[in-house]
């Protein structure tokens, strides 16, 4: 110990302890903005990031097209029965959608609408830490992002929400992390309930659905959506699906365990919705 | 140890680190047969403790805490600290009680990992975000899945020890 005083050691400590303590207060005073240690960080690592990132997609793209041909070719399968489907319902849409407008001019009811504004963003890591669920994008404060932005997949499939914006970065909470908390819409019965992530859940890739309606009728499969009743996040967008109906510890209250609808694991590119104007 | 020697050994530490935060952070995160994603990082600063003494260890460590906090885990703004004790813990350890060999270092590092692991724990509890059984379920895989990968972080830590120049002095 007294060679550790004597070759600086101390100082050592001491420098540990305030740029702790300058960190973690400048985090506190930016809020949701990177502070500028994080954000100088992010900056310089961000073209190596997206390299590492290019490089090892590359290698699984390869790794997939040469071991999982047989997978591949059953997915395709799979999804082209699903599209010969989804033309079907497409085709009785469009009837039903002509209808819709008939009616809506007869009784003179507004157009719902629904404008949102998107930022295409690049996935450039996967969070590494087991005690919380990110995901780190390519685009930052310098595209217009901004802390509590959600952001979604191609499919329209919530991600999650803008937790920390740096100039040419930006860290996503996911859906499942266990910090995430926001107002749920059962989209079969129309019933409100709040989405939240819970640390159990988190590493099965799983969210939970709590606060459900007394008379609800939940079942495996339902289709949950953001309610959007804060006015903070967009209404409409698709959380997951139902995996089962549980009742909590104290048997008064049931939740639902929820299934993302978009692949945490596989994501490369999202959207950011910078700002929406939806008419209901 | 001249100035010049003192940049070399430090920025040949340095520049080790980069495959391991590689390996950490995009390479293992895609594996997903594995239950949980192993911490390379902590290993690093452990290993670097064991081989170099209580003020190397403390000294990587503040990089790597910096560069973690920074980097890889925004919010965990504690891990400058955090990593630092771990090198100087890890450096005494193996300085007076454990051999500066690959046990001394696999006991450290089980021992750091189960410290830094504890105090997330803590953290969460104090704040009432986490169940304490579900906690602990995930902090015993971390350790058990990132102890074996102290052996290629040794291997590559001990290769670059040997042929850096020699002398802790800061």
């Amino acid at each position: 110990m007294k060679d550790f005083l004597r070759d600086n050691g101390l100082l050592i400590l001491i420098a540990a302890v305030l740029l702790t303590l300058i960190v973690a207060v400048a985090s506190a005073i930016t809020g949701g903005t990177a502070d500028p240690l994080t954000d100088l960080a992010g900056i310089i690592t961000t073209p190596i990031r997206n390299g590492v990132n290019a490089v090892t997609n590359w290698s699984q793209e390869r790794y997939d097209a040469a071991f999982r041909q047989d997978q591949l070719q059953a997915d395709y399968e799979d999804l082209k029965l699903k599209y010969a489907d989804l033309e079907k319902q497409l085709r009785e849409a469009e009837r039903d959608s002509e209808e819709n407008e008939r009616l809506r001019a007869l009784l003179g009811l507004a157009q719902k609408r629904r404008d949102l504004e998107l930022e295409s963003a690049t996935v450039t890591a996967h969070g590494s830490s087991n005690w919380d669920s990110t995901l780190t994008i390519s685009k930052g404060s310098a595209a217009g992002i901004e802390a509590g932005d959600c952001v979604v997949d191609q499919y329209g499939n919530l991600v999650g929400i803008i937790d920390e914006v740096g100039v040419n970065w930006s860290e996503i909470m996911t859906v499942v992390d266990s910090d995430l908390e926001m107002g749920g819409l059962i989209a079969r019965t129309d019933d409100a309930a709040i989405l939240e992530g819970q640390f159990d859940l988190m590493g099965q890739g799983k969210l939970k659905l709590s606060y459900l309606p007394e008379n609800s009728e939940l079942m495996a499969g339902d289709q949950i959506l953001t309610s959007g009743l804060s006015g903070v996040y967009p209404s409409g967008l698709v959380v997951g699906h139902v995996e089962e109906v549980l009742t909590e510890a104290s048997g008064m209250t049931r939740y639902a365990v929820v299934v993302p609808e978009t692949a945490l694991a596989d994501l490369k590119q999202v959207f950011v919705i910078k700002s929406f104007d939806i008419v209901e | 140890m001249t100035r010049h020697d003192f940049l070399v050994k430090w920025g040949v530490y340095a520049l080790i680190l980069l495959p391991v935060w590689i390996l950490e952070s995009y390479i293992l995160p895609r594996i997903g047969a594995l239950p949980v994603r192993p911490v390379l990082l902590p290993l690093a600063v452990i290993v670097l403790a064991v081989l170099e003494g209580a003020v190397g260890g403390a000294g990587y460590g503040l990089g790597v805490g910096l560069f973690s906090a920074c980097v890889l885990s925004a919010g965990e703004h504690w891990l400058v600290l955090g990593l630092t004790l771990a090198g100087l813990g890890a450096g005494l350890l193996a300085q007076y009680v454990l051999r500066r060999d690959f046990l001394g270092c696999l006991v450290c590092a089980a021992l750091v990992l189960a410290g830094l692991d504890g105090a997330r724990i803590l953290f969460r509890l104090f704040a009432g975000r986490a169940g304490l059984e579900a906690m602990l379920r995930l902090s015993g895989l971390e350790i058990l899945w990132s102890l074996p990968f102290l052996i290629p972080v040794y291997a590559l830590f001990l290769w670059a020890f040997q042929r850096v120049p020699k002398g802790t002095h800061f």
